[in-house]
């Protein structure tokens, strides 16, 4: 439970230089832009939509969160930018230019573990190069500062089996990244790990986001990650799945976990809470079980 | 509070629902495993009170009236075997009333009675094989024989394995006494023309010639083993290479045609629904079937036999490969596209390499569906190998030299499914196989061979390509 004197604080209100980065922000080039964008798929019941009319845009090295109850089409969004689905209407576009199945441009880190269990560490990582026709030493010494880049020199020659989830997980970013992707898109990919090894994984995102040149979509349903990464958050809502809002996040960079106290930041995720769980919904909550403890005893 | 510090720690349970047993208890009851079925067969072949219905004789007559002969060797039953034996004694009986009255002949030529004393005579020589005294192809060496006959009636030699009855010992000496009246050594033309009186069969409990004993079975596997080919009949090392070749050839061929196929029919739903359904359905019909057809299309030596294999194998492994192609992860694709693979790629260089150790794995398992068809095959148009042994030895119910065949089938099957599943984990590392196979004895063993190998080809490639390779994987 969020403390009610915190309803004082309003999430808009942001310090000069939160405003001052935001303005910036906005003047950077369009990386990513969404259109209009809806998907409907056909059932035997007929058809349900799960996206419509969505629309925004990812500045150049922006870290954006999409967030939002679940059904609410966050998964069938990433999957649309990545171009493993197509969209119904509406349209994406990359540097202003509209996106057609998957490419190397836009990088992808799963939820599932995604790395080629049958290639090295290094291997993995030289995937996307050797697709594109490139091999020899360059390659390689490039994957090696790839790895590097996400602490795991010593792993170079491993097998996945071998690592843990977080180093999979980091992997396969590295693997990203070598393609240099315009964007990194997220699907929730620390959502098979256990929270400290997830909080140490938000870290190494951060640092990685503030030494490159690279612009992030990141899918989550965590509202504690969603604040901590985003510059801004796209809320969606279910059924049928549109924007809801899009919150410019007032906690000022860089990021620490210090700031999971902070007023601006319990604010946001108070906010996030409200629109992805209404306060009517929350009523539903109450289980009909009827009570069978004496009423005001000490446990409550 | 001390009494708990020196308490034992709990026992593990030997039965627990879904729980694992320590690897020495595995161990042991692997062994158990095998040692029991053959505890079991040693048991009821040696433990004469455990079945035994039948009577193996040591030593038969002949009755007269009767057509039905049993020789030496042949089983009868419990039952008749009294039935057997008193019949005999009659007919001494008679033989013995004979003698006495006034015409000790009873009308019968003397020439028919030495015929009928000759043969008795020879009645003794299948004691005197196993006994050692006379070799098999002896047993109609009259004059050895008779001299066996003295001997044992003064006992100057007593026959042990097996022994003679001591009533078998009294109709000996009895006969020899009679017999040595006439002449000492044998003499065809003056032999013994006073009818003498026949052995009684005598033998031991046995069980059904279907069931010879593991020591028979042993000795008959070394023996069919050790005796060389003569003319067109082939050693049993030729026969057992001429199985594998028929087994290992249909199958081969059947993953040469079959895997490619199977893949495509895993990657694209175009081929999946091309050739699936009428792979589906004609694996119904089963291969023996086609068997005559075969011979029809690849008259009648080993190709009809491949084919058969082939037919049996090929078209589960295309469905079997096909849906393992099928179960390969679909995030992986996903991944490998957004990492910019185009289809071709996909194909080469994820779904290929992705499921090359399930692939394996089916192969191992279709190896062993192959190793079925075998004695069919082998019976299709000229009958050859190892099935061609077992059958003629099987009309001669000559089961102990059946059973090291069959016993050896499994044996290589066996042997072969284990090796290819140990060789797993060694060819494919990264799989949870291949961490477990590197803890194994008996692979970090194996593993000794390709860097042995490694080294020898580094060793003898020329110094400075050597010296080269090491170079551009330190830069």
């Amino acid at each position: 439970m969020i403390p009610p004197v915190i309803d004082n604080l309003d999430y808009r209100e942001q310090s000069p230089e939160v405003k001052d980065r935001f303005t910036k922000l906005k003047q950077r080039p369009v990386v990513l832009s969404v259109d209009n964008l809806g998907k409907t798929f056909p059932t035997p019941g007929g058809e349900v939509t799960a996206l419509k009319g969505v629309d925004f845009e990812v500045f150049r090295r922006e870290f954006m969160c999409v967030i939002g109850p679940s059904g609410c089409g966050k998964s069938t969004l990433i999957r649309i930018l990545a171009g493993l689905e197509v969209e119904t209407n509406g349209q994406v576009l990359l540097d202003g230019n509209p996106v057609a199945g998957p490419g190397p441009d836009r990088g992808m880190v799963f939820q599932s573990y995604t790395l080629f269990p049958w290639l090295t560490v290094k291997q993995n990582v030289m995937f996307g190069p050797k697709m594109e026709g490139k091999s020899g030493t360059s390659v390689e010494a490039d994957a090696r500062q790839w790895i590097d880049l996400v602490g795991l020199s010593q792993f170079e020659n491993s097998y996945p089996h071998q690592l843990s989830g977080g180093m999979k997980q980091r992997v396969a970013i590295a693997r990203a990244l070598a393609n240099r992707p315009r964007i990194l898109l997220m699907d929730e990919p620390f959502g098979a790990l256990d929270a400290q090894t997830r909080a140490q994984m938000q870290n190494y995102l951060l640092q990685i986001w503030r030494n490159l040149d690279i612009t992030i979509l990141f899918i989550t349903h965590d509202l504690d990650e969603a604040v901590y990464l985003s510059d801004r958050i796209l809320v969606l809502k279910a059924d049928p799945g549109e924007v809801d809002e899009i919150i410019e996040v007032p906690v000022p960079h860089p990021r620490s976990l210090d700031q999971f106290i902070t007023p601006e930041f319990v604010a946001t995720k108070h906010r996030i809470n409200q629109l992805i769980h209404p306060e009517s919904e929350s009523k539903e909550d109450v289980l009909p079980f009827p009570r069978m403890t004496a009423e005001g005893d000490d446990v409550e | 509070m001390s009494r708990s510090t020196t308490s034992p720690p709990p026992r593990e349970p030997w039965f627990a629902v879904r729980r694992d047993l320590s690897a020495k208890r595995a161990t042991v009851l692997t062994i158990i495993s095998f040692a029991l079925p053959l505890a079991i067969w040693a048991a009821v072949s040696y433990l004469p009170f455990l079945w035994h219905p039948d009577i193996r004789l040591q030593l038969s007559a002949d009755r007269e009236d009767v057509t039905t002969v049993y020789i030496a060797g042949d089983r009868v039953s419990k039952g008749f075997f009294p039935e057997f034996t008193e019949a005999v004694r009659a007919q001494n009986q008679a033989v013995e009333e004979q003698l006495k009255s006034e015409d000790p002949l009873g009308g019968i030529s003397d020439s028919s009675v030495r015929r009928a004393n000759k043969k008795i005579l020879r009645h003794l020589s299948p004691i005197l094989i196993s006994n050692g005294i006379i070799t098999e192809e002896q047993s109609k060496d009259d004059e050895t024989i008779y001299k066996a006959w003295g001997d044992i009636a003064t006992g100057a030699w007593v026959p042990k394995s097996p022994a003679l009855t001591d009533e078998n010992i009294e109709i000996v000496k009895r006969n020899w006494a009679v017999m040595s009246e006439v002449s000492p050594v044998y003499d065809s033309d003056n032999f013994i023309s006073v009818p003498i009186i026949s052995l009684i069969p005598q033998g031991k409990p046995s069980n059904p010639d279907y069931l010879p004993d593991p020591g028979q079975v042993f000795k008959s596997g070394a023996k069919a083993f050790t005796s060389p080919g003569e003319g067109d009949r082939p050693s049993m090392i030729q026969r057992v290479r001429h199985s594998i070749f028929i087994v290992f050839g249909g199958f081969l061929l059947a993953a040469l045609v079959g895997v490619p196929i199977g893949v495509l029919c895993g990657t694209y739903a175009f081929f999946s629904k091309l050739i699936e359904p009428f792979t589906d359905f004609f694996r119904y019909m089963p291969a023996p079937t086609f068997s005559t057809l075969l011979v029809a299309i690849f008259l009648a030596n080993d190709a009809p036999k491949i084919a058969l294999v082939f037919v049996g194998t090929f078209f589960q492994l295309v469905l079997v490969v096909a849906n393992t192609t099928r179960r390969l992860d679909l995030p992986l694709l996903e991944a490998a596209q957004t990492l910019g693979a185009n289809q071709r790629q996909l194909l080469t260089h994820v779904v290929i390499p992705g499921i090359l150790p399930n692939l394996y794995n089916d192969l191992r398992i279709l190896l062993g569906w192959a190793w079925t068809w075998l004695v069919i095959a082998e019976l299709v148009g000229v009958k050859s190998g190892l099935t061609e042994f077992i059958e003629t030895q099987g009309r001669f119910r000559n089961f102990d030299m059946v059973f090291p065949i069959i016993i050896l089938i499994g044996v290589i099957g066996f042997t072969t499914d284990q090796i290819l599943a140990l060789l797993r984990g060694v060819i494919f590392p990264y799989t949870e196989d291949g961490a477990a196979a590197s803890a194994n004895p008996l692979v970090k063993a194996l593993m000794f061979i390709p860097r042995w190998f490694r080294q020898a080809v580094s060793e003898r490639l020329p110094a400075d390509l050597a010296n080269h390779k090491s170079l551009s994987t330190k830069a």
